[in-house]
């Protein structure tokens, strides 16, 4: 039994953890790296403009994606407009969610899709969009969508959209950088004779290139664990709006037992749906490792997390 | 010199940390402001609405007045609760028209033809959502109001409490005592459903 207080504290602490974990790491990643730069190179300001470049490159790349994630992936998944009419629970039930939350109401549109499914997304609280499937409007009663869309409005009261597009950057920047130190060894660099003896640098060069081949792995995992975390954290920012968690436990069973593949969803958007939509491959493999590459915590540790509450 | 640095540093953050704090409780206040201000909207939003559902539906519940009678209190009241500007009585006036649903239920369960109108059916959604609107903006007033209040308990923001006197905020006022802080020994028992 944990207090729902306490829930979304404990969630908040843990998720800051990981990221103050997640920044040491691509500092240390980038530093090591630069600095086989400047070794390999042979002048120091070398390793720091590289690593300004990669951070504006990847920075640039997730810019736009920043600006019109909303757009874009509307776009993709086919999403038409959610009317009062219409869409009665959805568009009252995000209504009502949202005056608790104290959030403007965002913009609301569904996918014609049978799979039960839902994602948010939007820079900021201004410009958030929520988005459902017609299967999840039609297979869920009032009280399961409360769940689902106050896990979606708890996402975007955390800015869930904005961290994960810094952290992208991030882990883009490093492998950036690991893949072209990895690419200079193989153009063959400069003539290394005359640095012969210089052991320090030989050291560093080799730390360089070990941190250049593990490091966007090791990011990329640190990312998906930083999504996992934000995960439970919307669930218990979810009860904490509705006070019910049956609602979203009831919820999170119905889609995630739903073997309906989603069409509408593709990699590049699957992390923003509440569960997982290219679900059943790895049903059988719950083992911690295939965790690790999970965008969303397994649905079973969810509800478990979310029956401590009830 | 360094000294220096660090003591200016240190200034710096502290002056900028009291800005920040004493800012959450004025930006709380006011939050929880225009929260109380949401209710009466809800409220007068439910009030506008029950005579159009009234209106839509007389039709097909001619044989049951009561149910009209009913909605019409409410809605007095409704209307003369948004006058007092009284958190108390908005909060009283909006449970109201939850209390009715069941009424409504029972009405739609004894007739079978009601039960399947749409129309019907539409005045039960509409009632449950504006109902459902009152007490999430009821919520918000009570979380904001948490926030506020522990953080004025709470080391060390507590001292800008004390220094602004930021009084603590009553929220929701509900009666500390009575019937619904007591738990009866029938109560304690597993309810049995009988079909």
């Amino acid at each position: 039994m944990i207090n729902i207080y306490e829930s979304v504290s404990a969630n908040k602490r843990k998720s800051a953890i990981i990221i103050v974990f997640f920044v040491i790491f691509v500092a240390l990643a980038i530093y090591f790296i630069s600095q086989a730069f400047a070794m390999y190179l042979g002048y120091q300001p070398g390793g720091l403009g590289i690593v300004g470049l990669s951070l504006i490159i990847s920075g640039l790349m997730s810019l736009v994606g920043y600006y019109y994630s909303d757009k874009i992936v509307l776009t993709i998944s086919g999403a038409r407009l959610a009317s009062r009419t219409k869409d009665f629970e959805f568009y009252t039930v995000a209504e009502n969610l949202s005056i608790a939350s104290g959030l403007p109401k965002p913009k609301l549109y569904v996918i014609e899709d049978s799979a039960p499914n839902a994602f948010a997304t939007g820079r900021d609280p201004e410009h958030a969009v929520i988005c459902a499937t017609t299967g999840l409007l039609q297979k869920l009663d009032r009280t399961e969508l409360e769940g689902v869309i106050g896990h979606e409005l708890s996402h975007i009261k955390n800015y869930d959209s904005r961290l994960m597009s810094v952290v992208a950057v991030l882990v883009g920047t490093v492998a950036l950088l690991g893949d072209w130190l990895i690419r200079i060894r193989w153009l063959g660099g400069r003539d290394n004779s005359d640095r012969e003896g210089n052991q320090l640098g030989v050291i560093m060069l080799i730390v360089g290139i070990i941190f250049a081949i593990l490091s966007p792995i090791v990011a990329q995992l640190i990312q998906l664990a930083i999504s996992r975390r934000r995960e439970f954290l919307a669930d218990s920012g979810s009860v904490n709006l509705t006070r019910q968690p049956s609602g979203l436990i009831s919820a999170l069973q119905k889609i995630s037992s739903d073997t309906e593949p989603l069409e509408a969803a593709n990699k590049a958007t699957a992390h923003l749906y509440i569960v997982n939509p290219f679900k059943g491959k790895t049903k059988s493999a719950v083992s911690t490792f295939s965790n690790l590459f999970n965008t969303h915590p397994p649905v079973e540790d969810r509800i478990k997390a979310l029956r401590q509450m009830a | 010199m360094t000294l220096t640095w660090i003591l200016v540093i240190a200034l710096v953050v502290v002056i900028f940390w009291v800005f920040s704090t004493y800012n959450f409780f004025v930006g709380s206040k006011a939050r929880i402001k225009a929260a109380v201000q949401e209710i009466g909207n809800q409220l007068k939003r439910q009030s506008d609405l029950i005579p159009n559902l009234e209106v839509s539906t007389k039709g097909y519940l001619k044989h049951e007045q009561e149910i009209f009678s009913k909605l019409t209190e409410v809605r007095k009241s409704i209307e003369s609760a948004i006058k007092s500007q009284d958190v108390q009585k908005m909060a009283d006036a909006g449970s109201k028209v939850a209390s009715l649903l069941p009424d409504i239920k029972l009405v739609m369960e004894s007739n079978p033809e009601i039960k399947g109108s749409e129309v019907v059916v539409k005045l039960m959604d509409e009632l449950r959502d504006t109902s459902d609107k009152i007490m999430y903006a009821r919520r918000l007033v009570i979380d904001l109001t948490a926030d506020y209040n522990v953080k004025r308990v709470s080391v060390p923001s507590s001292f800008i409490a004390s220094m602004f006197k930021f009084a603590e905020l009553p929220g929701l006022i509900t009666p500390q005592e009575g019937e619904h802080v007591e738990v009866k020994t029938e109560e304690t028992k597993t309810p049995k459903i009988s079909l």
